[in-house]
């Protein structure tokens, strides 16, 4: 018998607000599994929130719902405590789904640099992201995809997983994304898809306003960077300018340490080209 | 009369320059990813992803052409929302340059008013005209059959790959022409996802990440045939 109603129902609504040179969070609505616990100081001027996820991953049939608004000037940087699991499902239940909202005021910056997404074998999960971004906001979103649990050995045995992606920029669309793999059904190995690699990452670099020709100067510096870290049947980097506003990094790879390390060398090279600043890591060990 | 007009439409010789475009698959040539004996299965897999995915917005913009009310709106938004899909700058590129010059010479073919709104909107705005929704606008206003529209877009761009292929890797026109015939049940059923994707607009989707980053990467190889 099918579910009518997701087994759990999580919320997280955050908002940041400029306060002088820092930002100060502010919890608007948290309900369980997702909690955050409290925002740390950066030194560039940013609040560092680290989400909790109690139930450890995304329950089977779980519906989760995160929300974050970057005031005018805030600066925030948010990020997990660890690997987002996507638990396997019952038969008959509801898929598991994220939604992600988060808007960026004038002169805003967020930085959302979570772990990697881990979908069980047996999983069918549908994640929706969709930023808004206005005059003058930035924006450096990363997001790495594992097969499964690697170690298991579990490669690619989940059921479904689909993601969705809406970056806007004063209200029009710069990037795009319409992810729906079920590897039961489609060969994921096929090689206009991943072929012999297992991981997947893209990296988003936005900020509202700046010139063209701004952006095609740092996409031949980060161009340098993909050519050093790129090495034949290991890992493979890519990048380009978006239509408007921004650039995109994309990665495919056999391992995830890696994609982590690559996506932090173009983090320091594009924070300090855009806002002649360095990168500041959460807090954790990569 | 429609069937020749197509037929024309959908030569390679058309001149917009098709020829001079791999969208990305020079790179994985010299990157020795994709291979003559790899390409077969390649083509099958573009045509479930990024195949049905070009295909379902040919087919919108085919329905665009008998849009009275908003078609410039309808027109942009389709554009602005494809330019946003395409991620890789060559590519995206390609595509527009490809679009706006089919746009153009089928405008100079036939006069016709919504033609003219469809180019001269895109430039006043300053939004990338691609090749996928103005091969289906041109359709539309010929009153062209649309599964007959939305097949030849789609035969006309694999055919345009594998001839790409032919100039990158030891591939014979005999063989050429084995692959391009044998995947003719896969273009079928590509066009068939497109017509469901169109009635269920959630249901979009395209997950190439392979042939974009040959896109992606294309302007780093040191010596190029192709502009994309």
């Amino acid at each position: 018998m099918s579910e009518a109603k997701p087994r759990v129902n999580g919320r997280l609504s955050l908002e940041f607000q400029q306060n002088g040179d820092q930002t100060i969070m502010q919890v608007k609505e948290q309900l369980q599994p997702l909690k955050v616990v409290r925002a740390f100081e950066l030194a560039d001027g940013a609040a560092l929130v680290h989400l909790h996820n109690l139930s450890g991953g995304v329950l089977g049939g779980g519906h989760l719902t995160l929300t974050a608004e970057v005031g005018p000037g805030a600066r925030a940087q948010i990020t997990s405590t660890g690997a987002t699991r996507i638990y396997r499902n019952r038969a008959g239940s509801l898929d598991s789904y994220q939604l992600n909202q988060f808007e960026v005021a004038e002169g805003g910056l967020l930085e959302f640099l979570p772990d990697q997404l881990i979908p069980y074998a047996g999983s069918r999960y549908r994640q929706e992201t969709r930023v808004k971004l206005g005059q003058d906001a930035g924006l450096f979103w990363w997001e790495v995809v594992a097969p499964g649990r690697e170690a298991k050995p579990e490669l690619f045995e989940y059921e479904r997983l689909q993601i969705s992606l809406d970056i806007t920029a004063e209200n029009k669309p710069i990037a795009l994304e319409r992810v729906q793999l079920e590897p039961a059904q489609k060969d994921i190995t096929a090689l206009v898809r991943l072929g012999n690699f297992r991981y997947f990452a893209s990296f988003y670099i936005c900020r509202v306003g700046l010139l063209p020709s701004r952006w095609l100067e740092l996409e031949q510096r980060l161009d340098a960077i993909v050519c050093q870290l790129s090495r034949p049947n290991e890992i493979l980097w890519g990048g380009s300018t978006l239509t408007a506003h921004g650039l995109v990094i994309r990665a495919v790879s056999m391992n995830s340490r890696a994609i982590t390390a690559g996506l932090l060398d173009f983090w320091r090279c594009a924070k300090l080209e855009l806002y002649g600043q360095v990168a500041i890591p959460p807090r954790k060990v990569y | 009369m429609g069937l020749l007009r197509l037929m024309q439409l959908a030569d390679s010789a058309l001149p917009i320059g098709a020829l001079s475009h791999s969208f990305g698959l020079e790179t994985l040539a010299a990157e020795e990813i994709l291979t003559v004996s790899g390409l077969e299965a390649f083509l099958i897999s573009y045509l479930e992803e990024t195949g049905a995915f070009e295909a379902t917005f040919c087919r919108l913009a085919y329905r665009l052409a008998e849009q009275k009310d908003s078609f410039a709106e309808s027109w942009l938004n389709l554009n602005q929302r494809l330019s946003a899909f395409k991620l890789a700058r060559e590519a995206r590129l390609a595509s527009a340059t490809l679009g706006r010059r089919f746009v153009q010479l089928a405008f100079n073919l036939e006069d016709s008013p919504k033609l003219r709104i469809a180019l001269d909107i895109c430039k006043s705005s300053d939004t990338e005209l691609h090749h996928s929704p103005a091969f289906g606008l041109v359709g539309g206003v010929l009153g062209i059959e649309e599964e007959a529209v939305v097949m030849a877009y789609l035969h006309q761009s694999v055919t345009s790959l594998i001839s790409a292929c032919q100039r990158l890797m030891p591939l014979g026109q005999s063989l050429a022409s084995q692959i391009l015939w044998s995947i003719k049940p896969k273009l079928g059923e590509a066009v068939k996802q497109s017509l469901e994707v169109s009635q269920n607009p959630e249901k979009l989707h395209n997950f190439s990440p392979m042939l974009e980053l040959g896109s992606l990467r294309h302007s780093l190889l040191t010596t190029r045939l192709f502009i994309s």
